[in-house]
């Protein structure tokens, strides 16, 4: 049943502008002698300006299929099209470089570089983006000022609070301009009024036109979202657009 | 990205990974210092050893020919060369006909006597009957009074030049020169003292205890069998390039003198500085084989310190790899930032290593023999060390490298 209404939405969403096409795909860890299938054949598709958030139960498969989808896990079988290009053939350089220009990742444990400032942070995906130093500096400064920091700039991320950490891995995803961001349980790890202050910064990022998928057990959170997209047991439970 | 940017960021990605654990690093580097310093050193001091001992025969001249009964390095029973005919004052001069000018040809004849003046003896002092082509020969000259005249050999005259040492220990601070000097029966003027030369420790010939005599002399007072006495010839080539022809004419030569059948070995040696430096490197050259194989094994062992450090490096960093690799950072990128890592750690080692060999060189230097820091042993430690950084960091780097982005991020 709940495969047909995945397959709906494919079809309902063929002619628009997909920046992403899921097609049966399934992802199945090995553990020692035992398999644990965390996806067991997700098709799904997701316009460019889509605001998406996906939600289910723990172990539903939720951060699989976002690690798929930002192309740091490739999938057992089923196939995968970001903007047009087929991921599963390629090799772990090419997903590196498809992760560094098209895919911004906020994460829930913030996974930012210690030790370095928060300029240095942001500028990364720069430096593995090839963009020359003199030209860095002005999109760092942009980026980070978009999300709040300007005056943190210098500091370390251990001198930082949680939603500020936040804000920089924002500001991080943001800087290379990517077709999608990332988001799994962005505010899982901040009280409600940090993580509302995170909220209205991607909802900015949704209305300057850029495509957010997010995980979130959270209803409020969801509500953010124009879709919701409901895992279980790793398959598509429900998809409804609002 | 293009290379030579990421060698850029990935270095200065190491840098500050250095920056913020240093005193880790510092430990790190402390086993690569201990290597350079061992290896330095050795390398200096057998360079060291090498230069006194081209200092010791410096006298010998590169460009000299020397034809003896024996050789010098003798290799094998000795009974084969004690066999041999004596090599005549006559064979001398007919070598010089023979070359026609070319070359200059100093026959010498020495043993050992005791001498004395008034009531002052010195025991077992080397008496060489020469002539005036002696200083020819050797670079040796005298410092006050003057060396054998032509006339003092052909006259047979009795005069002497006697070495520094002799002149100090038989007439202290008076002048020796116009003194007379008794060498075993017989009186001699003394017309020369010769240029001090000092010893090393290598021995070697001892030129200060050293007494010239006209060789025609030698053969009229100290000669015990008359003629048959057994003569050293020297023979200057005329540049030091044509020394191999040269040296081929005079073997020759020689043998049509010592009238050899073509199918007769040669029954006299040709000795030259060559010969000495061959069997200095011979003898020297398995000694500092051995001292650098004993030294690299700290180095190796400091080496294997490193690879350690870096894989713990790795292991601890394992989170940040994965946030790395998360955000766009290729295989390479990783595999540059550690290798970058440990070669940057180890060349802070070599260069520190490097200092401690200079200051240990200046101290040997001082001490023992000369030894000095070449360019090209500077270079040879800091590419060792760079060498031994990307060696033992290339298997944590590589590990870094290629683990998997989602384990990585999952690390704790
Ligand atoms: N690296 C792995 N090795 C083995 N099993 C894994 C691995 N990663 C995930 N799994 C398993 O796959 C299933 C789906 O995991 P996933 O992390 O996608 O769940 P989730 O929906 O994100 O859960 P949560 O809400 O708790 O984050 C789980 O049963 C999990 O144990
Ligand atoms: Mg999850």
């Amino acid at each position: 049943m709940s495969v047909q209404e995945s397959d709906q939405v494919t079809s309902d969403t063929e002619m628009s502008e997909a920046i992403l096409k899921i097609k049966d795909v399934t992802r199945t860890y090995f553990m020692g002698d035992q398999e644990v299938n965390a996806l067991r054949g997700v098709s799904l598709n997701i316009n460019k300006g889509e605001y998406v958030a996906i939600m289910g139960p723990s172990g539903s498969g939720k951060s699989t299929l976002m690690n798929t989808i930002g192309c740091l896990d490739v999938p057992t079988s089923g196939s995968y099209h970001l903007e047009g290009v087929g991921v599963n053939e390629m090799s772990e350089d090419q997903l590196a470089e498809i992760r560094n220009e098209k895919i911004g990742f906020v994460f829930q444990t913030f996974n930012l570089v210690p030790r370095v400032s928060v300029f240095q942070n942001v500028e990364l995906p720069l430096i593995y983006k090839g963009v020359p130093k003199r030209k860095r500096r002005e999109i760092v400064e942009k980026a980070i000022a978009s999300v709040g920091l300007e005056d943190r700039s210098d500091h370390k991320s251990n001198e930082l609070s949680g939603g500020q950490r936040q804000r920089v891995a924002i500001a991080r995803a943001l800087v290379c301009e990517p077709s999608i961001i990332l988001a799994d349980e962005p505010t899982g790890n901040l009280d409600s009024k940090t993580g509302a202050e995170i909220m209205v910064l991607l909802n900015r990022l949704h209305e300057k036109g850029h495509t957010i998928i997010l995980v979130t057990h959270e209803d409020e959170i969801a509500e953010h979202a124009h879709r919701i997209v409901r895992l279980r047991d790793g398959l598509i439970e429900s998809d409804t657009r609002s | 990205m293009k290379l030579s940017l990421d060698i850029a960021e990935s270095f200065k990605i190491a840098l500050s990974a250095i920056v913020a654990n240093k005193s880790r690093g510092a430990l790190t580097a402390l086993g690569i210092i201990i290597g350079i310093v061992a290896v330095i050193t050795t390398m200096t001091a057998a360079n060291g050893l090498k230069n006194t001992f081209r200092q010791t025969f410096s006298s010998v001249g590169a460009d000299v020919i020397y034809v003896s009964k024996r050789p010098w390095v003798q290799m094998g029973p000795g009974f084969r060369f004690r066999n041999r005919k004596d090599i005549s004052l006559a064979a001398s001069d007919a070598l010089q006909q023979r070359l026609l000018g070319r070359g200059v040809v100093n026959p010498s004849i020495s043993s050992n006597k005791n001498v004395k003046y008034q009531s002052k003896v010195l025991e077992g002092i080397r008496i060489s009957g020469t002539t005036e082509k002696q200083i020819i020969v050797s670079d040796m000259v005298p410092s006050t009074g003057r060396f054998l005249m032509p006339f003092d050999v052909e006259y047979k005259k009795s005069v002497a030049v006697i070495g520094s040492e002799i002149a100090d220990g038989l007439y202290g601070n008076s002048d020796p020169i116009g003194k007379h000097i008794k060498i075993g029966r017989n009186k001699f003027l003394v017309i020369g003292v010769m240029e001090k030369q000092g010893t090393s420790f290598f021995g070697g010939p001892n030129f200060d205890r050293q007494i010239y005599i006209p060789i025609t002399t030698y053969g009229k007072t100290l000669g015990h069998n008359g003629g048959r006495a057994n003569v050293n010839i020297a023979i200057k080539a005329p540049s030091q390039e044509s020394m191999a022809d040269f040296e081929f004419e005079v073997i020759g030569e020689m043998r049509k003198i010592r009238g050899l059948k073509p199918a007769e070995d040669d029954d006299f040696s040709i000795n030259k500085l060559d010969t000495l430096l061959d069997a200095y490197n011979n003898m020297m050259g398995a000694v500092v084989l051995v001292g650098l194989i004993i030294t690299s094994i700290s180095l190796f062992v400091g080496g294997v310190g490193v690879m350690n450090i870096m894989f713990v490096s790795v292991t601890e960093r394992t989170k940040e790899i994965g946030i790395r690799k998360a955000i766009g950072a290729k295989r390479r990128s990783i595999l540059l930032q550690f290798l970058f890592e440990s070669s940057i750690i180890c060349l802070f080692g070599g260069i520190i290593g490097l200092s401690i060999a200079a200051l240990l060189t200046e101290i040997i230097n001082e001490m023992l023999m000369p030894a000095s820091l070449s360019p090209s042993i500077i270079i040879t430690a800091l590419v060792i060390s760079v060498f031994v950084g990307v060696v033992s960091g290339f298997v944590p780097a590589y590990r870094g490298a290629k683990l998997d982005p989602i384990e990585a991020l999952r690390y704790e």
